[in-house]
Protein backbone atom coordinates (compact mmCIF):
# COMPACT_ATOMS: atom_id res chain seq x y z
CA UNK A 1 0.00 0.00 0.00
CA UNK A 2 1.44 3.27 -0.82
CA UNK A 3 1.87 6.32 1.23
CA UNK A 4 -1.01 9.26 1.09
CA UNK A 5 -0.80 12.60 2.09
CA UNK A 6 -4.64 14.21 2.28
CA UNK A 7 -4.58 18.11 2.99
CA UNK A 8 -7.30 18.91 5.66
CA UNK A 9 -9.11 22.25 6.03
CA UNK A 10 -8.64 23.29 9.72
CA UNK A 11 -11.85 24.20 11.62
CA UNK A 12 -15.21 22.96 11.21
CA UNK A 13 -15.05 21.19 7.92
CA UNK A 14 -12.00 18.82 9.21
CA UNK A 15 -14.28 17.37 11.88
CA UNK A 16 -16.76 16.63 9.42
CA UNK A 17 -15.09 15.38 6.83
CA UNK A 18 -12.96 13.62 9.62
CA UNK A 19 -16.36 11.62 11.03
CA UNK A 20 -16.75 11.09 6.80
CA UNK A 21 -13.28 9.00 6.90
CA UNK A 22 -14.18 6.92 9.79
CA UNK A 23 -17.58 5.99 8.46
CA UNK A 24 -15.89 4.70 5.48
CA UNK A 25 -14.20 2.49 7.72
CA UNK A 26 -10.66 4.33 7.82
CA UNK A 27 -9.07 3.08 11.05
CA UNK A 28 -8.47 6.54 12.36
CA UNK A 29 -8.07 7.40 16.17
CA UNK A 30 -11.42 8.70 17.08
CA UNK A 31 -9.91 11.43 19.57
CA UNK A 32 -7.44 13.88 17.41
CA UNK A 33 -5.67 17.01 19.47
CA UNK A 34 -5.41 19.47 16.13
CA UNK A 35 -5.44 22.56 18.23
CA UNK A 36 -1.92 23.40 17.16
CA UNK A 37 -0.95 20.72 15.32
CA UNK A 38 -0.05 21.14 11.23
CA UNK A 39 0.28 17.32 11.00
CA UNK A 40 -1.21 14.04 11.58
CA UNK A 41 0.30 10.68 11.39
CA UNK A 42 -1.81 7.89 10.87
CA UNK A 43 0.78 5.14 10.28
CA UNK A 44 -1.86 1.82 10.57
CA UNK A 45 -3.49 3.02 7.16
CA UNK A 46 -0.43 4.69 5.50
CA UNK A 47 -2.01 8.35 5.87
CA UNK A 48 -0.71 11.42 6.71
CA UNK A 49 -3.08 14.53 7.28
CA UNK A 50 -1.68 18.17 6.59
CA UNK A 51 -3.99 20.69 8.20
CA UNK A 52 -4.51 23.61 6.01
CA UNK A 53 -6.24 26.77 6.13
CA UNK A 54 -9.49 25.68 4.06
CA UNK A 55 -8.15 28.30 1.12
CA UNK A 56 -4.88 26.73 1.35
CA UNK A 57 -5.66 22.96 0.67
CA UNK A 58 -5.74 23.55 -3.52
CA UNK A 59 -2.59 24.90 -3.33
CA UNK A 60 -1.13 22.22 -1.30
CA UNK A 61 -2.67 19.41 -3.96
CA UNK A 62 -1.50 21.22 -6.98
CA UNK A 63 1.72 21.04 -6.48
CA UNK A 64 1.56 17.89 -5.10
CA UNK A 65 2.98 18.16 -1.54
CA UNK A 66 -0.59 16.73 -1.15
CA UNK A 67 -1.91 14.14 -3.16
CA UNK A 68 -5.47 14.64 -2.72
CA UNK A 69 -7.26 17.41 -0.14
CA UNK A 70 -10.62 18.51 0.62
CA UNK A 71 -11.73 21.85 -0.71
CA UNK A 72 -14.50 23.74 -0.73
CA UNK A 73 -16.29 24.53 -4.14
CA UNK A 74 -16.11 28.38 -3.58
CA UNK A 75 -12.37 28.09 -3.30
CA UNK A 76 -12.13 25.86 -6.23
CA UNK A 77 -14.02 27.84 -8.35
CA UNK A 78 -12.05 31.22 -7.13
CA UNK A 79 -8.60 29.81 -7.76
CA UNK A 80 -8.90 27.39 -10.64
CA UNK A 81 -6.53 25.32 -9.41
CA UNK A 82 -4.99 22.54 -11.81
CA UNK A 83 -6.47 20.18 -9.26
CA UNK A 84 -9.19 16.71 -10.49
CA UNK A 85 -12.33 17.03 -8.41
CA UNK A 86 -13.23 13.50 -7.87
CA UNK A 87 -16.05 13.45 -5.37
CA UNK A 88 -18.95 16.19 -3.56
CA UNK A 89 -19.13 14.84 -0.27
CA UNK A 90 -22.36 17.61 0.67
CA UNK A 91 -20.74 18.70 3.30
CA UNK A 92 -20.34 22.36 5.10
CA UNK A 93 -22.93 23.39 2.14
CA UNK A 94 -24.18 26.54 1.38
CA UNK A 95 -23.51 29.17 -1.65
CA UNK A 96 -22.83 32.15 -3.09
CA UNK A 97 -25.16 35.06 -3.47
CA UNK A 98 -25.03 39.03 -3.87
CA UNK A 99 -26.20 41.19 -1.21
CA UNK A 100 -27.35 44.55 -0.51
CA UNK A 101 -29.33 47.28 1.13
CA UNK A 102 -33.10 46.70 0.79
CA UNK A 103 -34.69 48.50 -2.34
CA UNK A 104 -31.39 49.23 -3.95
CA UNK A 105 -30.37 48.91 -7.69
CA UNK A 106 -27.03 48.46 -9.34
CA UNK A 107 -25.62 52.44 -10.18
CA UNK A 108 -25.54 52.37 -13.74
CA UNK A 109 -21.85 54.10 -13.70
CA UNK A 110 -19.37 51.48 -12.57
CA UNK A 111 -20.92 49.63 -9.76
CA UNK A 112 -18.90 48.90 -7.11
CA UNK A 113 -18.64 44.70 -5.85
CA UNK A 114 -17.34 44.18 -2.42
CA UNK A 115 -16.31 40.40 -2.31
CA UNK A 116 -13.66 37.70 -0.76
CA UNK A 117 -14.55 36.27 -4.36
CA UNK A 118 -12.71 38.47 -7.15
CA UNK A 119 -12.80 35.62 -9.59
CA UNK A 120 -16.15 34.47 -9.17
CA UNK A 121 -17.81 37.89 -8.59
CA UNK A 122 -16.09 39.49 -12.09
CA UNK A 123 -17.39 35.84 -13.91
CA UNK A 124 -20.28 36.19 -12.83
CA UNK A 125 -21.23 39.59 -13.85
CA UNK A 126 -19.11 39.23 -16.80
CA UNK A 127 -21.91 36.20 -17.85
CA UNK A 128 -24.72 38.58 -17.16
CA UNK A 129 -23.35 41.28 -19.67
CA UNK A 130 -22.28 44.07 -16.41
CA UNK A 131 -19.60 45.97 -16.06
CA UNK A 132 -18.29 46.16 -12.32
CA UNK A 133 -15.58 47.26 -10.19
CA UNK A 134 -14.39 44.67 -7.65
CA UNK A 135 -13.45 45.47 -4.25
CA UNK A 136 -11.48 42.75 -2.58
CA UNK A 137 -11.75 42.25 1.39
CA UNK A 138 -10.78 39.62 3.45
CA UNK A 139 -13.98 39.68 6.00
CA UNK A 140 -16.64 41.10 7.43
CA UNK A 141 -17.65 41.84 3.92
CA UNK A 142 -21.07 43.05 4.94
CA UNK A 143 -19.60 46.57 6.11
CA UNK A 144 -19.02 47.16 2.59
CA UNK A 145 -23.13 48.24 1.45
CA UNK A 146 -23.40 49.76 5.18
CA UNK A 147 -21.29 52.42 4.88
CA UNK A 148 -20.74 52.78 1.28
CA UNK A 149 -17.96 51.36 0.00
CA UNK A 150 -19.86 48.91 -2.75
CA UNK A 151 -23.25 49.10 -3.99
CA UNK A 152 -23.17 44.87 -3.56
CA UNK A 153 -21.54 41.88 -2.19
CA UNK A 154 -20.66 38.71 -3.21
CA UNK A 155 -20.32 36.25 -0.33
CA UNK A 156 -21.62 32.88 0.87
CA UNK A 157 -24.50 32.25 2.94
CA UNK A 158 -25.45 29.48 4.70
CA UNK A 159 -28.01 30.48 6.76
CA UNK A 160 -28.70 34.13 5.82
CA UNK A 161 -28.64 35.26 9.17
CA UNK A 162 -25.36 37.46 9.34
CA UNK A 163 -27.02 39.37 6.08
CA UNK A 164 -30.63 39.74 8.49
CA UNK A 165 -28.75 41.06 11.45
CA UNK A 166 -26.99 43.59 9.28
CA UNK A 167 -30.01 44.93 7.32
CA UNK A 168 -28.69 43.31 4.11
CA UNK A 169 -31.22 41.44 1.32
CA UNK A 170 -30.24 38.65 -0.65
CA UNK A 171 -30.47 39.68 -4.83
CA UNK A 172 -28.60 37.22 -6.69
CA UNK A 173 -28.26 33.45 -6.38
CA UNK A 174 -24.71 32.43 -8.02
CA UNK A 175 -24.00 28.98 -7.15
CA UNK A 176 -24.09 25.99 -4.99
CA UNK A 177 -21.34 25.57 -2.67
CA UNK A 178 -19.46 22.40 -0.78
CA UNK A 179 -17.15 20.62 0.27
CA UNK A 180 -14.87 18.42 -2.51
CA UNK A 181 -12.66 15.74 -2.63
CA UNK A 182 -9.96 17.14 -4.88
CA UNK A 183 -6.70 15.00 -6.49
CA UNK A 184 -3.23 16.04 -7.68
CA UNK A 185 -3.27 14.68 -11.45
CA UNK A 186 -0.05 12.81 -10.43
CA UNK A 187 -1.31 11.46 -7.32
CA UNK A 188 -4.54 10.64 -9.30
CA UNK A 189 -2.49 8.13 -11.87
CA UNK A 190 0.19 7.41 -9.82
CA UNK A 191 -1.78 6.28 -7.20
CA UNK A 192 -4.82 5.29 -8.87
CA UNK A 193 -5.90 1.58 -6.47
CA UNK A 194 -5.46 3.31 -3.53
CA UNK A 195 -7.30 6.84 -4.27
CA UNK A 196 -10.21 5.06 -5.91
CA UNK A 197 -10.55 2.81 -2.95
CA UNK A 198 -10.98 5.79 -0.85
CA UNK A 199 -13.92 7.63 -3.45
CA UNK A 200 -15.27 4.23 -3.56
CA UNK A 201 -15.68 4.40 0.19
CA UNK A 202 -16.21 7.68 0.72
CA UNK A 203 -19.02 7.65 -2.03
CA UNK A 204 -21.33 5.18 0.18
CA UNK A 205 -21.59 7.82 2.80
CA UNK A 206 -22.55 10.54 1.03
CA UNK A 207 -25.38 11.60 2.22
CA UNK B 1 3.02 48.51 -9.23
CA UNK B 2 5.85 49.64 -7.44
CA UNK B 3 9.49 50.03 -9.26
CA UNK B 4 11.36 47.12 -10.92
CA UNK B 5 14.11 46.64 -8.74
CA UNK B 6 17.67 46.07 -10.31
CA UNK B 7 17.65 42.63 -9.17
CA UNK B 8 14.42 41.58 -10.61
CA UNK B 9 13.11 39.63 -13.87
CA UNK B 10 10.18 39.57 -15.84
CA UNK B 11 7.39 37.06 -13.94
CA UNK B 12 7.90 33.30 -14.71
CA UNK B 13 12.00 34.29 -16.04
CA UNK B 14 14.56 32.38 -14.28
CA UNK B 15 18.31 31.93 -14.12
CA UNK B 16 19.87 28.88 -14.86
CA UNK B 17 22.74 28.88 -12.16
CA UNK B 18 25.86 26.49 -13.16
CA UNK B 19 24.56 23.32 -10.94
CA UNK B 20 21.14 22.84 -13.04
CA UNK B 21 22.80 24.38 -16.13
CA UNK B 22 25.21 20.55 -15.69
CA UNK B 23 22.23 18.51 -14.82
CA UNK B 24 20.44 19.72 -17.73
CA UNK B 25 22.77 19.05 -19.65
CA UNK B 26 23.18 15.39 -18.85
CA UNK B 27 19.39 14.94 -19.72
CA UNK B 28 20.42 16.88 -23.06
CA UNK B 29 23.00 14.70 -23.79
CA UNK B 30 21.45 11.14 -22.53
CA UNK B 31 18.32 12.34 -24.58
CA UNK B 32 20.55 12.97 -27.78
CA UNK B 33 22.34 9.88 -27.52
CA UNK B 34 19.19 8.11 -26.73
CA UNK B 35 17.21 9.70 -29.56
CA UNK B 36 19.98 9.60 -32.55
CA UNK B 37 20.46 6.02 -31.90
CA UNK B 38 16.87 5.31 -32.64
CA UNK B 39 16.60 7.45 -35.85
CA UNK B 40 15.75 10.75 -35.19
CA UNK B 41 17.27 13.64 -36.00
CA UNK B 42 17.78 16.93 -34.13
CA UNK B 43 16.28 20.16 -35.59
CA UNK B 44 15.81 23.91 -34.46
CA UNK B 45 13.86 26.44 -35.60
CA UNK B 46 13.37 30.27 -34.90
CA UNK B 47 12.47 31.67 -31.17
CA UNK B 48 10.47 34.59 -32.73
CA UNK B 49 7.78 33.52 -35.24
CA UNK B 50 4.71 35.26 -37.12
CA UNK B 51 1.33 35.55 -34.79
CA UNK B 52 -0.22 34.94 -37.94
CA UNK B 53 1.18 31.48 -38.82
CA UNK B 54 2.87 29.36 -35.43
CA UNK B 55 0.75 31.92 -32.75
CA UNK B 56 -2.65 30.86 -34.55
CA UNK B 57 -2.06 27.28 -35.33
CA UNK B 58 -0.36 26.54 -31.80
CA UNK B 59 -3.17 25.28 -29.51
CA UNK B 60 -1.84 27.61 -26.60
CA UNK B 61 -4.48 29.80 -25.38
CA UNK B 62 -3.64 33.33 -26.64
CA UNK B 63 -3.51 35.07 -23.44
CA UNK B 64 -0.34 33.20 -22.93
CA UNK B 65 1.18 33.95 -25.91
CA UNK B 66 4.19 37.04 -25.49
CA UNK B 67 3.58 38.92 -28.78
CA UNK B 68 5.81 41.61 -30.36
CA UNK B 69 5.72 43.84 -33.24
CA UNK B 70 8.72 43.61 -35.73
CA UNK B 71 9.70 46.86 -37.28
CA UNK B 72 7.35 46.09 -40.37
CA UNK B 73 4.19 46.25 -37.92
CA UNK B 74 3.90 42.39 -38.35
CA UNK B 75 2.82 40.40 -34.51
CA UNK B 76 5.22 38.23 -33.79
CA UNK B 77 5.07 35.65 -31.00
CA UNK B 78 8.09 34.26 -29.41
CA UNK B 79 7.50 30.43 -29.69
CA UNK B 80 4.74 28.44 -27.12
CA UNK B 81 5.37 25.37 -28.25
CA UNK B 82 7.81 23.27 -30.66
CA UNK B 83 5.52 20.86 -32.46
CA UNK B 84 3.97 23.97 -34.44
CA UNK B 85 7.26 25.48 -35.84
CA UNK B 86 8.14 22.14 -36.60
CA UNK B 87 4.91 21.16 -37.76
CA UNK B 88 5.72 24.19 -40.64
CA UNK B 89 9.21 23.78 -41.57
CA UNK B 90 8.45 19.85 -42.34
CA UNK B 91 5.14 20.99 -44.40
CA UNK B 92 7.11 23.81 -46.12
CA UNK B 93 10.34 21.73 -46.89
CA UNK B 94 11.61 18.53 -44.92
CA UNK B 95 8.32 16.51 -46.23
CA UNK B 96 9.48 17.16 -49.65
CA UNK B 97 13.19 15.06 -48.80
CA UNK B 98 11.94 12.78 -46.62
CA UNK B 99 8.69 10.88 -45.52
CA UNK B 100 7.97 9.69 -42.79
CA UNK B 101 10.11 12.07 -41.11
CA UNK B 102 11.51 11.45 -37.58
CA UNK B 103 12.33 14.88 -35.52
CA UNK B 104 13.63 15.68 -32.26
CA UNK B 105 14.44 18.87 -30.24
CA UNK B 106 15.71 20.04 -26.82
CA UNK B 107 14.55 23.73 -27.16
CA UNK B 108 12.92 26.46 -25.02
CA UNK B 109 9.43 27.59 -25.47
CA UNK B 110 7.38 30.67 -24.23
CA UNK B 111 4.35 30.99 -21.94
CA UNK B 112 3.27 33.96 -20.44
CA UNK B 113 1.34 33.64 -17.26
CA UNK B 114 -0.15 36.11 -14.79
CA UNK B 115 -0.40 34.01 -11.39
CA UNK B 116 2.16 33.33 -9.03
CA UNK B 117 4.90 31.38 -8.37
CA UNK B 118 6.48 27.68 -9.40
CA UNK B 119 5.36 28.15 -13.05
CA UNK B 120 8.08 29.14 -15.22
CA UNK B 121 7.31 30.90 -18.52
CA UNK B 122 10.03 29.67 -20.32
CA UNK B 123 10.89 26.36 -19.91
CA UNK B 124 12.84 23.54 -21.66
CA UNK B 125 11.32 21.20 -23.88
CA UNK B 126 12.23 17.73 -25.17
CA UNK B 127 10.42 16.20 -27.64
CA UNK B 128 9.68 13.99 -31.00
CA UNK B 129 7.64 13.99 -33.98
CA UNK B 130 7.01 10.99 -36.55
CA UNK B 131 5.31 13.10 -39.31
CA UNK B 132 3.68 11.59 -42.39
CA UNK B 133 3.16 7.95 -41.33
CA UNK B 134 -0.58 7.32 -40.31
CA UNK B 135 -0.14 3.83 -39.32
CA UNK B 136 -0.41 2.62 -35.62
CA UNK B 137 2.93 1.82 -35.40
CA UNK B 138 4.03 5.14 -35.73
CA UNK B 139 2.06 5.90 -32.26
CA UNK B 140 3.51 2.99 -30.60
CA UNK B 141 6.85 3.85 -31.95
CA UNK B 142 6.19 7.04 -29.87
CA UNK B 143 5.20 5.54 -27.09
CA UNK B 144 8.14 3.08 -26.96
CA UNK B 145 9.93 5.97 -27.39
CA UNK B 146 8.80 8.07 -24.81
CA UNK B 147 9.22 4.85 -22.00
CA UNK B 148 12.83 3.89 -23.30
CA UNK B 149 13.75 7.23 -22.42
CA UNK B 150 12.60 8.06 -19.28
CA UNK B 151 14.42 4.59 -18.60
CA UNK B 152 17.75 5.84 -20.34
CA UNK B 153 17.06 8.60 -18.02
CA UNK B 154 16.95 6.35 -14.89
CA UNK B 155 13.51 7.73 -14.05
CA UNK B 156 11.76 4.01 -13.18
CA UNK B 157 8.46 4.94 -11.09
CA UNK B 158 6.19 6.41 -14.02
CA UNK B 159 3.15 5.81 -15.86
CA UNK B 160 1.96 6.59 -19.44
CA UNK B 161 -2.01 7.56 -19.77
CA UNK B 162 -3.47 6.73 -22.76
CA UNK B 163 -6.87 7.96 -24.25
CA UNK B 164 -8.18 8.73 -27.42
CA UNK B 165 -10.04 11.92 -29.05
CA UNK B 166 -11.89 10.56 -31.41
CA UNK B 167 -13.75 8.17 -29.07
CA UNK B 168 -14.29 10.38 -26.65
CA UNK B 169 -15.76 12.63 -28.92
CA UNK B 170 -17.75 9.93 -30.49
CA UNK B 171 -19.13 8.66 -27.34
CA UNK B 172 -19.93 12.12 -26.38
CA UNK B 173 -21.62 12.95 -29.01
CA UNK B 174 -23.92 10.21 -29.53
CA UNK B 175 -25.24 10.86 -25.89
CA UNK B 176 -25.83 14.26 -26.05
CA UNK B 177 -27.99 16.63 -28.11
CA UNK B 178 -26.42 20.27 -29.01
CA UNK B 179 -22.88 21.32 -29.65
CA UNK B 180 -22.48 23.30 -26.36
CA UNK B 181 -23.72 20.14 -24.41
CA UNK B 182 -20.59 18.17 -26.13
CA UNK B 183 -18.16 21.34 -24.99
CA UNK B 184 -18.97 22.05 -21.84
CA UNK B 185 -18.37 17.96 -20.50
CA UNK B 186 -15.40 18.30 -23.06
CA UNK B 187 -14.17 20.92 -21.05
CA UNK B 188 -14.78 19.36 -17.56
CA UNK B 189 -13.22 16.25 -18.77
CA UNK B 190 -9.72 18.19 -19.45
CA UNK B 191 -9.98 19.56 -16.23
CA UNK B 192 -10.67 15.72 -14.77
CA UNK B 193 -13.93 17.92 -12.83
CA UNK B 194 -15.90 14.26 -12.09
CA UNK B 195 -18.11 16.25 -10.04
CA UNK B 196 -18.49 18.90 -12.24
CA UNK B 197 -19.72 16.04 -15.34
CA UNK B 198 -21.88 14.40 -13.14
CA UNK B 199 -23.66 17.83 -12.01
CA UNK B 200 -23.65 18.93 -15.86
CA UNK B 201 -25.35 15.66 -17.14
CA UNK B 202 -27.72 15.81 -14.31
CA UNK B 203 -28.96 19.48 -15.62
CA UNK B 204 -28.67 18.67 -19.49
CA UNK B 205 -32.37 17.87 -20.99
CA UNK B 206 -30.95 14.32 -22.19
CA UNK B 207 -33.60 10.75 -22.45
CA UNK B 208 -32.42 8.93 -19.19
CA UNK B 209 -30.91 6.13 -20.96
CA UNK B 210 -28.19 8.64 -22.61
CA UNK B 211 -27.75 10.34 -19.02
CA UNK B 212 -26.80 6.44 -17.29
CA UNK B 213 -24.77 5.78 -20.77
CA UNK B 214 -22.34 8.86 -19.96
CA UNK B 215 -22.69 8.23 -15.83
CA UNK B 216 -21.71 4.35 -16.67
CA UNK B 217 -18.81 5.26 -18.51
CA UNK B 218 -17.26 7.60 -16.97
CA UNK B 219 -17.00 5.40 -13.64
CA UNK B 220 -16.07 2.75 -15.89
CA UNK B 221 -13.09 4.57 -17.57
CA UNK B 222 -12.11 5.55 -14.15
CA UNK B 223 -10.76 1.67 -13.61
CA UNK B 224 -10.54 0.42 -16.69
CA UNK B 225 -9.61 -2.99 -17.19
CA UNK B 226 -9.88 -3.94 -20.58
CA UNK B 227 -10.22 -1.85 -23.71
CA UNK B 228 -13.09 -4.15 -24.80
CA UNK B 229 -15.22 -2.86 -21.92
CA UNK B 230 -15.53 0.24 -24.16
CA UNK B 231 -16.93 -2.10 -27.29
CA UNK B 232 -20.33 -0.91 -25.83
CA UNK B 233 -20.21 2.56 -26.10
CA UNK B 234 -19.35 3.04 -29.53
CA UNK B 235 -21.41 2.25 -32.84
CA UNK B 236 -18.61 3.21 -35.29
CA UNK B 237 -15.62 0.71 -34.49
CA UNK B 238 -12.59 2.04 -36.33
CA UNK B 239 -11.32 3.75 -33.62
CA UNK B 240 -11.81 1.33 -31.04
CA UNK B 241 -10.20 -1.08 -33.23
CA UNK B 242 -7.30 0.86 -33.92
CA UNK B 243 -6.59 1.30 -30.21
CA UNK B 244 -6.86 -2.37 -29.89
CA UNK B 245 -4.41 -2.65 -32.19
CA UNK B 246 -2.17 -0.59 -30.26
CA UNK B 247 -2.42 -2.20 -27.35
CA UNK B 248 -1.20 -5.92 -28.87
CA UNK B 249 2.00 -3.60 -30.48
CA UNK B 250 2.04 -2.86 -26.99
CA UNK B 251 1.58 -5.78 -25.33
CA UNK B 252 4.23 -7.51 -27.67
CA UNK B 253 6.67 -5.09 -26.77
CA UNK B 254 6.77 -5.95 -23.44
CA UNK B 255 5.64 -2.48 -21.55
CA UNK B 256 2.37 -3.26 -20.25
CA UNK B 257 3.40 -2.33 -16.87
CA UNK B 258 3.80 1.33 -17.89
CA UNK B 259 0.71 2.24 -19.42
CA UNK B 260 -2.91 2.63 -18.73
CA UNK B 261 -6.00 3.53 -20.77
CA UNK B 262 -8.32 6.01 -19.48
CA UNK B 263 -10.69 6.95 -22.29
CA UNK B 264 -11.99 10.25 -20.46
CA UNK B 265 -8.31 11.57 -20.93
CA UNK B 266 -9.26 14.94 -22.50
CA UNK B 267 -6.98 17.61 -24.08
CA UNK B 268 -7.03 21.48 -23.93
CA UNK B 269 -4.66 21.21 -27.03
CA UNK B 270 -7.60 20.93 -29.81
CA UNK B 271 -5.32 19.61 -32.41
CA UNK B 272 -5.39 16.31 -31.08
CA UNK B 273 -7.44 14.31 -33.41
CA UNK B 274 -6.59 10.10 -32.44
CA UNK B 275 -4.50 8.75 -29.79
CA UNK B 276 -3.35 10.79 -27.15
CA UNK B 277 -1.10 10.33 -23.92
CA UNK B 278 0.04 11.75 -20.62
CA UNK B 279 3.24 11.07 -19.08
CA UNK B 280 3.53 10.81 -14.74
CA UNK B 281 6.04 10.00 -12.52
CA UNK B 282 6.49 10.00 -8.69
CA UNK B 283 8.33 12.77 -8.06
CA UNK B 284 6.61 15.66 -9.32
CA UNK B 285 3.57 17.08 -8.66
CA UNK B 286 2.95 18.24 -12.68
CA UNK B 287 2.81 16.09 -15.37
CA UNK B 288 6.14 15.50 -17.24
CA UNK B 289 4.40 15.83 -20.67
CA UNK B 290 2.25 15.05 -23.02
CA UNK B 291 1.63 13.58 -26.93
CA UNK B 292 -0.44 12.46 -29.06
CA UNK B 293 -2.08 12.11 -32.77
CA UNK B 294 -2.37 15.39 -34.54
CA UNK B 295 -2.89 15.16 -38.06
CA UNK B 296 -5.33 18.41 -38.19
CA UNK B 297 -2.51 20.33 -37.21
CA UNK B 298 -0.60 19.48 -40.68
CA UNK B 299 -3.52 19.61 -42.34
CA UNK B 300 -3.45 23.74 -41.00
CA UNK B 301 -0.03 24.22 -42.59
CA UNK B 302 -1.68 22.38 -45.97
CA UNK B 303 -0.34 18.81 -46.04
CA UNK B 304 -2.29 16.08 -45.64
CA UNK B 305 -0.30 13.48 -43.76
CA UNK B 306 -0.35 11.92 -40.03
CA UNK B 307 1.86 13.03 -37.89
CA UNK B 308 2.32 12.38 -34.26
CA UNK B 309 4.74 13.43 -31.27
CA UNK B 310 5.04 14.02 -27.69
CA UNK B 311 7.27 16.70 -25.60
CA UNK B 312 8.41 16.36 -22.20
CA UNK B 313 8.90 19.39 -19.73
CA UNK B 314 13.19 18.78 -18.60
CA UNK B 315 12.18 20.77 -15.41
CA UNK B 316 10.64 18.09 -13.91
CA UNK B 317 12.40 15.19 -15.98
CA UNK B 318 15.15 16.39 -13.20
CA UNK B 319 12.95 16.47 -10.31
CA UNK B 320 12.15 12.66 -10.97
CA UNK B 321 15.53 11.60 -12.18
CA UNK B 322 17.91 10.42 -9.66
CA UNK B 323 20.23 12.28 -8.19
CA UNK B 324 23.52 12.51 -10.02
CA UNK B 325 26.79 12.14 -8.37
CA UNK B 326 29.81 13.06 -10.27
CA UNK B 327 32.84 12.98 -8.35
CA UNK B 328 34.78 15.93 -10.05
CA UNK B 329 38.35 16.89 -9.38
CA UNK B 330 38.18 21.05 -9.32
CA UNK B 331 41.71 21.92 -9.48
CA UNK B 332 42.80 25.52 -8.25
CA UNK B 333 46.16 26.88 -9.49
CA UNK B 334 47.55 29.55 -7.57
CA UNK B 335 50.18 31.80 -8.60
CA UNK B 336 52.33 34.98 -7.81
CA UNK B 337 52.81 37.35 -10.90
CA UNK B 338 56.99 35.97 -10.93
CA UNK B 339 55.78 32.48 -11.22
CA UNK B 340 53.13 33.01 -14.37
CA UNK B 341 55.24 31.07 -16.57
CA UNK B 342 55.40 28.11 -14.28
CA UNK B 343 51.95 28.25 -13.23
CA UNK B 344 50.65 27.89 -17.24
CA UNK B 345 52.60 24.94 -17.75
CA UNK B 346 51.43 23.31 -14.87
CA UNK B 347 47.81 24.17 -15.61
CA UNK B 348 48.43 22.37 -18.96
CA UNK B 349 49.73 19.37 -17.74
CA UNK B 350 46.85 19.31 -15.39
CA UNK B 351 44.23 20.04 -17.84
CA UNK B 352 45.84 17.29 -20.18
CA UNK B 353 45.37 14.37 -17.26
CA UNK B 354 41.50 15.83 -17.77
CA UNK B 355 41.48 17.52 -14.42
CA UNK B 356 38.90 20.54 -14.19
CA UNK B 357 41.89 23.54 -13.99
CA UNK B 358 40.95 27.05 -13.12
CA UNK B 359 44.47 29.49 -12.58
CA UNK B 360 44.30 32.02 -11.01
CA UNK B 361 46.70 35.35 -9.75
CA UNK B 362 47.13 35.07 -6.13
CA UNK B 363 47.09 39.30 -6.77
CA UNK B 364 43.58 38.86 -8.34
CA UNK B 365 42.54 37.47 -5.01
CA UNK B 366 40.48 39.73 -2.27
CA UNK B 367 40.05 36.71 0.24
CA UNK B 368 42.24 33.65 -0.62
CA UNK B 369 40.86 31.14 1.98
CA UNK B 370 37.19 31.07 1.37
CA UNK B 371 38.31 31.36 -2.64
CA UNK B 372 40.65 28.20 -1.84
CA UNK B 373 37.04 26.15 -0.12
CA UNK B 374 35.71 26.15 -3.16
CA UNK B 375 38.17 23.74 -4.77
CA UNK B 376 39.27 20.30 -4.32
CA UNK B 377 42.49 20.45 -4.63
CA UNK B 378 44.78 23.69 -4.28
CA UNK B 379 48.05 24.16 -6.03
CA UNK B 380 50.26 27.08 -4.86
CA UNK B 381 52.95 28.42 -7.31
CA UNK B 382 55.10 30.73 -5.03
CA UNK B 383 58.80 31.59 -4.36
CA UNK B 384 59.35 27.94 -2.89
CA UNK B 385 57.89 26.33 -5.68
CA UNK B 386 55.18 23.91 -5.99
CA UNK B 387 53.56 23.45 -2.98
CA UNK B 388 50.05 21.12 -3.28
CA UNK B 389 47.27 21.77 -0.37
Amino acid sequence: MTDLTIAMPKGRIFEEAYEMLIQAGFDLPADVEISRKLMIEVPSEKIRFILAKPMDVPTYVEHGVADIGIAGKDVLLEQGRAVHELLDLKISKCYIASAGLPNTKLGDIAPRIATKYPTVASNYYREKGEQVEIIGLNGSIELAPMIGLADRIVDIVSTGQTLKENGLVEYEYITDVSSRLIANPVSYRMKNERIQDLVKRLKKCVK
Amino acid sequence: MSPIRKFEKPLGMRDTFPKIFEKKEVVRQAGRDFLRLRGFDFIKTPTLEYYDTVGKASAIVESSLFKLVDSQGNTLVLRPDMTTPIARVATSKLLKEKIPLRLAYFANVFRAQETEGGRPAEFEQMGVEIIGDSSVYADAEILLTAIELLKALGVTQFKITIGHAGILKAILTQNVRTKEQFRELHKLLVHKNIVGFEEAIKKFDLPESNKETLIAFIEEAAELKSIAQLDKYLVEKDAFKYMERLQRILTISEVEEYIDFEFTLASHMNYYTGMLFEVFAIGTGFPLGNGGRYDGLLDEFGAQVGAIGFGMRVDHLLEVMPAIHEETTDVLVLFAQDDFPTALAQAAVLRKEGKRTTLQSIEGLENKEAFEQLFSEVVCIGQGGIVHD
